[in-house]
This record gives C-alpha cells, sequence and structure tokens, in this order.
C-alpha cells in the first residue's frame, strides 16, 4: 500500500491532474495551496472544548446549545458555516443515564469546520462496523468503562447533521474557571470515546 | 446498493487502534487530495454525493486496498473522466 | 409538493428494498421500526442527488432504534439520520 515508491508516484499523478485542471481553467493557480493553508488555520478540537466550557458554567448556553447549536455557536465566536456548505450541529449531552457516542458507518462524516479533520480510527472500518454493534466493547479498547446503569447511544451521522457530544463536568473541578476547564476537554470526549 | 463502504454492524473486523500524536495528514499529496476535492466540489464539476458514490463503486479489491485518501484521489480521477473533463491517459500515473 | 414530516414520537419502518446505485439508508437499518426523534431540516435525497438529478427538498429525520431490533441483541440505541423517503410510516 504505503511505501517511498508509491507515495512519490501518487504524489506526482496528483500534482498532474492539479496542473491540468489549471490549464483548463477549473483551478486557479494557487488555489489548492490556498486551501491547504485555511483548512490549517480552521477548524480544532479546542473549538469543541471551548463550547463545552462554556456550556458547563452557563446553563442558559447549554440550553441554547442542545436545543439549536448552530444558533448557539456564535455566542462563543464559532460557526458551522467554514465547510463546503453550513452543516446543522446536533449536540448530544451526556448524563447519568445516557453516555453518547458518535460515528459514521457510511464514510466518515464528521464537524470538520468546527473540530478540524477526523482521526484515522474514527475513519476506520474497525470503529465503523462495530460501534454501532458493540459499543461497550469498542469503549473498553478505548480504556472507557460506562457503567452498566448508564445506557449508551450511538448516533449515526448517515444524512446532513454532524455531531457532537456534550461531556459531563468532571468532579473535584469547582475552582477552574472557564480556560481551565477548556484545558479538561479532548478530542475523544467530543466523539464519545472518551469520558472526558 | 449494499456496497463495501456500508460496514456498520459487520463483523470480523480487528481492535480500533489509535494513532498517537496522529497529524492532519500524513502526506504533502493528501492535503492536496482533500483540497483539490473540495475546490472540485465547490466549483461544481460534482457533487458530495457523486464523489461518495464514485468512491463506493471502486472495485472492491482496489477499495480493500487502498488508504482513505488513495480512494478520494481514485473518484476524483474517476469523476473527472466520466463528466469528460480530463481523460484516463492524461491521469494515468 | 411540499411532504408533511412525521412528527416527533411517530413509530416508523425503514424502507427493505436495496436501493439501485448510492443510498444512505445503511443496510443494518433497513426493515426496521424505530421512532422519530426530531426533524432535522430538509434536503434533497442525497440517493438522487448522486445520480446528478434536481430534486425538491423532503424532511430529513433523527430516527432511534433498539439494538436488539437492529441486530438481535444490546441494551444500547443507535439513532440514524433518514430522509422521509427511506420510511415507510406510521408504523
Amino acid at each position: 500500500m504505503s511505501g517511498e515508491h508509491h507515495s512519490s508516484t501518487i504524489s506526482a499523478q496528483v500534482r498532474r491532474v492539479e496542473a491540468l485542471l489549471e490549464e483548463r481553467g477549473l483551478l486557479a493557480p494557487g488555489e489548492v495551496d490556498q486551501r491547504i493553508d485555511e483548512f490549517a488555520a480552521g477548524g480544532t478540537p479546542a473549538n469543541g472544548a471551548r463550547v463545552v466550557a462554556r456550556a458547563w458554567v452557563d446553563p442558559g448556553f447549554r440550553d441554547r446549545l442542545l436545543a439549536d447549536a448552530n444558533a448557539a455557536l456564535p455566542e462563543v465566536g464559532l460557526s458551522m458555516a467554514g465547510g463546503l456548505q453550513e452543516q446543522r450541529l446536533k449536540v448530544v449531552a451526556n448524563t447519568a443515564d445516557v453516555h453518547n457516542v458518535l460515528v459514521c458507518t457510511l464514510c466518515s462524516c464528521y464537524p470538520i469546520a468546527l473540530l478540524g479533520p477526523s482521526p484515522s480510527w474514527y475513519k476506520s472500518e474497525a470503529y465503523r462496523s462495530r460501534v454501532v454493534r458493540d459499543p461497550r466493547s469498542v469503549l473498553a479498547e478505548f480504556g472507557v468503562t460506562v457503567p452498566e446503569a448508564t445506557g449508551i447511544a450511538v448516533w449515526d451521522a448517515s444524512a446532513e447533521s454532524r455531531y457532537m457530544v456534550l461531556p459531563r463536568r468532571p468532579q473535584g473541578t469547582d475552582d477552574l474557571d472557564e480556560a481551565g476547564l477548556t484545558a479538561l476537554v479532548t478530542r475523544r470526549g467530543l466523539i464519545g470515546t472518551a469520558l472526558v | 446498493m449494499s456496497r463495501i463502504n456500508d460496514v456498520g454492524g459487520m463483523t470480523g473486523f480487528p481492535p480500533v487502534v489509535e494513532e498517537p500524536d496522529e497529524p492532519r495528514f500524513h502526506e504533502d499529496w493528501e492535503a492536496h487530495v482533500f483540497a483539490l476535492n473540495g475546490a472540485l466540489i465547490k466549483r461544481g464539476v460534482y457533487n458530495l454525493d457523486e464523489f461518495r458514490d464514485a468512491q463506493e463503486r471502486l472495485p472492491v479489491a482496489e477499495f480493500l486496498g487502498s488508504s482513505y485518501y488513495e480512494r478520494w484521489f481514485a473518484a476524483i480521477t474517476t469523476l473527472l473522466a466520466e463528466k469528460g473533463v480530463l481523460t484516463p491517459e492524461e491521469m494515468a500515473p | 409538493m411540499t411532504t408533511t414530516p412525521f412528527a416527533p414520537g411517530t413509530r416508523v419502518r425503514t424502507r427493505t428494498a436495496d436501493p439501485d446505485g448510492h443510498t444512505r439508508l445503511p443496510r443494518y437499518a433497513r426493515g426496521v421500526t424505530g421512532t422519530v426523534l426530531e426533524v432535522a431540516g430538509h434536503h434533497p435525497l442525497a440517493d438522487d442527488r448522486a445520480r446528478g438529478l434536481d430534486v425538491p427538498a423532503q424532511p430529513v429525520y433523527h430516527v432511534r432504534f433498539r439494538a436488539a431490533d437492529l441486530f438481535g441483541s444490546g441494551e444500547h440505541t443507535v439513532t440514524v439520520e433518514l430522509w422521509h423517503d427511506h420510511l415507510e410510516g406510521p408504523a
């Protein structure tokens, strides 16, 4: 599959297709590089962490976020408009009764505009095939144990909405300010394969 | 149709492995493929659903033997040929 | 032509047919009864867009299924996002 020879072959092939498309007027010179730069400066899990921390400290924001995430995101200076088109975001909250986990079984749908590119494991057949059928085993592979009394809700991003998990605020964090709370939240927490 | 991408609930796949400190892209050409696809969709050369469809139509053995962005590039070249934008010969490795 | 959406709480059954070509109705969720959680906007059917068709928007839903109904076992739920045309209902 990989290897240096293969890599240089496909790399040259991609450049050639780009050059041909420029010749045909379907790509502007420098357009690909510009898009790469914009993407690198775009979404990141830190955005999701900020949203979560605000929801932990501001119950009103939490309610608005869960009711209509697209309308609430501008309150923290964010939006879902950075991609090909603005997408609907649905935020699902973990509680004592339910732990949420996200997947796209058909391809790799993910809130890229907000969180940046997804990790490879999220795109893997192993994750996508198994988490809908046996989420507790997959969570265990990430070292996550959800109490038996807590139900698991899997969300398959099969259409136009993108999802983000709102983890539960860990105990013993009363002294932390919003920035301190933001630092606790991980990308896996936003997908549901970590508790925070 | 039930195609090779439609794996939800299938058994036989291995445990999930997380790559530590994974970069956004593993190789430079992957970033180019990502950006190229966005540019072509934005320009209306094809739409996102046609792009997904083109990946799903890849021969099963090629699909399974390809990395994530190799599938993307195969779908892009498939659609460029089908839409009459470039010929397979022009795009050949 | 506008489609009247199924209301939240409606029991719906997914289609069993394996459509010709691209579809966003996953195989594991075919021919199963679930519950509409909410309407998630209106969009042209992706199955049609993949064929290059210009079709009107229709309701899209979060539909929740019990794992036991999907796979024969499991205590969890799976919520799939489906277009109106993927559903037969009310079940």
